[in-house]
């Protein structure tokens, strides 16, 4: 089967400022893979590239096997979901009609929700474990809550390739382990997990590939055991070894 | 090296027990509005605004008991041929008249508070009324005979110049393929004011200056004036059909609160969105200033008060704040024009002293939730 997304040879500009230049990789499917990278070096603009939100400066990227400027933006809705870092919302809507937007790319002006969009909002809310959250205000949830609540508006999509910006960042280490193996889980149930990860210790266990994007615009790839080598982290992040978090702790 | 990737401290993290398990009163906590029965509420606002329009109908100079409106209605005691001409040329257009402009102000608060994502927006703070009063001041003091299939020039000046106005507020806080929300708001609300009062220089060029010049002050205010019925049907229907156009926008309006980003990546259009919605928008201003001039604050009230009995799920809220706003508005022109009987207040003027106090509490209270 061929790769889920491919990046081919991609360069993007930002103001004259170049972020990316002739980056290249593939992601296989039903794979956890982790963006890892200074900050600064383009984690935020890689994923909405990959989403389809910003078009690339040069280069190609093929979703599903197709170019994804030419697909229609709906069909583009139906195979990837990107769950941001922030999201802020007006008003008072609760958990399940947020997580009802997520159906948005299903249905048109006039055809309301059906029993398989219900379905879909329930099978989310349920993979997330958020089932109890449903009739609570989304403003008024803790930090842990409110992420999963954002995963399950991406996996109302019904997405084949689940983007994450930073889903662990600002989780306390018990929130953040419940939501990597909540990724690992939905590997397992056939989507395809793309996250930036700050956290570099919750890596090793439940992703299987690692792309570490660097401060001079390029891209390595590889297991997690070839790329979370302290020369490499030390280098890439102008941090000395022995400062690296809980990764090499024996070294203290 | 390999094995000291593997010896890393997530392995003794991992046996943590996780996956909190809810609490009982997370879940018998429901929502706001949600058990509810919308078709019951319709009904209920329903009932409310009959009852508001009889008892309108029968407070003025002459009291008119409701008892005798129904009895006629009803055909069973008709009523004096006075007391006829009152209720039929007087009395219910203006009424009606108080009831569309209620109902048209309320929707377009609505869809301008979910379009900007601030509880604050109202067709008279970003600018629409403004463009609409300034249309509508060229249709009275220069065009006031003409009318176009059965649409007075009035009426279709005050649409030219909402639209207008929105479309040149919505480019100047256009910026790099981006629409801020603060600009927006205060690229209109400056726009807006101008246009306000640049009227004032109309009375200068008026050719009749008595009667023009007095029907544009009064419109600066906001009265209701009486209409005649044939521009009574006509603005009901145009209110009819936008609500019909209105309806879908509802469901985008919902998505669009997730940020112009998202709504994106969910496959929404969001210029066209945008752009539909600023145009039904300023259409229902435009219905609303045709009838009763610049009231202020009606479009703020109404859909935030809607909002904090049945949340915010616009597409429920569509027939909620428009049945909300044509009650208040009856209630507000009533206590406009027998408070201070035989004086009357402009309605707009009332609805400033209800408005004003409400904003600030707004203000007040809503000041963390604030998302521009």
């Amino acid at each position: 089967m061929n790769p889920l997304l491919q990046f081919v040879d991609i360069g993007f500009g930002f103001a004259g400022r170049p972020l990316l230049d002739h980056v290249s990789f593939n992601l296989t499917r039903q794979t956890c893979a982790a963006l890892i990278g200074p900050n600064g070096a383009g984690k935020t603009t890689l994923l909405r590239l990959a989403s389809g939100a910003l078009p690339p400066t040069s280069g190609e990227i093929l979703l599903d096997g197709q170019p994804l400027i030419d697909m229609p933006r709906r069909q583009r809705s139906r195979i990837v979901a990107l769950v941001p870092q922030q999201l802020d919302v007006p008003f008072d809507f609760t958990v399940q009609q947020i997580v009802e937007q997520g159906r948005a790319p299903y249905l048109g002006l006039l055809r309301g929700p059906m029993r398989e969009d219900r379905l879909a909002v329930e099978r989310a809310l349920h993979l997330t474990d958020t089932t109890y959250l449903r009739n609570r205000v989304f403003n008024q949830l803790s930090g842990g809550e409110r992420q999963r609540v954002k995963i399950a508006l991406g996996l109302a999509q019904e997405p084949k390739l689940l983007l994450l910006d930073e889903p662990t960042q600002n989780l306390d280490i018990g929130r953040q382990v419940e939501l990597i193996d909540l990724l690992d889980h939905l590997r397992k149930e056939g989507i395809t997990v793309f996250a930036s990860i700050h956290d570099l210790h919750l890596i090793p266990k439940n992703f299987s590939v690692v792309h570490l994007l660097e401060l001079n615009h390029s891209l390595s790839s590889g297991t997690p055991q070839q790329v979370l080598t302290p020369e490499r982290l030390s280098q890439a992040f102008h941090c000395p070894p022995s400062r690296h978090p809980l990764l090499h702790q024996e070294s203290l | 090296m390999e094995s000291e990737v593997n010896r890393v401290a997530v392995t003794s993290l991992a046996s943590v027990p996780n996956r909190r398990k809810p609490g009982k009163d997370a879940s018998t906590k429901i929502s706001r509005g949600k058990r509810l029965n919308l078709i019951g509420i319709i009904f209920g606002l329903s009932a409310v605004l009959l009852a508001s329009i009889l008892l309108s109908l029968s407070v003025g100079a002459i009291h008119i008991s409701v008892r005798s409106i129904v009895a006629a209605i009803l055909q069973q005691r008709p009523l004096t041929e006075t007391q006829r001409t009152i209720l039929l040329a007087i009395r219910l257009p203006r009424v009606l008249a108080s009831a569309i402009v209620g109902a048209a102000l309320a929707i377009s608060g609505l869809m301008f508070q979910g379009l900007f994502r601030n509880p604050m927006a109202d067709p008279y703070i970003i600018g629409a009324s403004g463009g609409a009063a300034v249309g509508a001041c060229i249709g009275i003091i220069f065009l006031s005979q003409f009318s176009v299939v059965g649409i007075s020039a009035t009426a279709l000046l005050a649409f030219v110049g909402a639209v207008i106005t929105m479309a040149v507020v919505y480019s100047l806080a256009r910026a790099n393929g981006r629409t801020s929300g603060v600009t927006l708001l205060l690229a209109g609300f400056a726009v807006g004011t101008m246009l306000t009062n640049s009227t004032y220089v109309f009375e200068l060029f008026d050719p009749n200056s008595t009667t023009g010049t007095r029907i544009v002050a009064a419109w600066l205010h906001g009265v209701i004036a009486v209409p005649e019925w044939p521009q009574l049907a006509i603005t009901f229907t145009l209110l009819l059909c936008t609500s019909l156009v209105a309806y879908p926008l509802m469901r985008r309006l919902n998505t669009l609160a997730l940020g112009d980003e998202y709504a994106h990546q969910l496959g929404i259009r969001v210029e066209v969105a945008r752009i539909g919605i600023i145009l039904v928008g300023s259409l229902l201003t435009a219905i609303a200033v045709s009838l009763g001039g610049l009231i202020s604050f009606a479009g703020l009230i109404v859909p935030h008060v809607a909002r904090l009995l049945f949340g915010p799920d616009h597409v429920r809220l569509l027939p909620v704040t428009a049945l909300f706003g044509a009650i208040f508005l009856v209630i507000t022109d009533t206590l406009a024009r027998t408070l201070f009987a035989p004086t009357e207040v402009p309605v707009g003027i009332l609805m400033v002293f209800l408005g004003g106090p409400f904003f600030l509490y707004l203000l007040r209270r809503t000041r963390r939730e604030y998302i521009l």
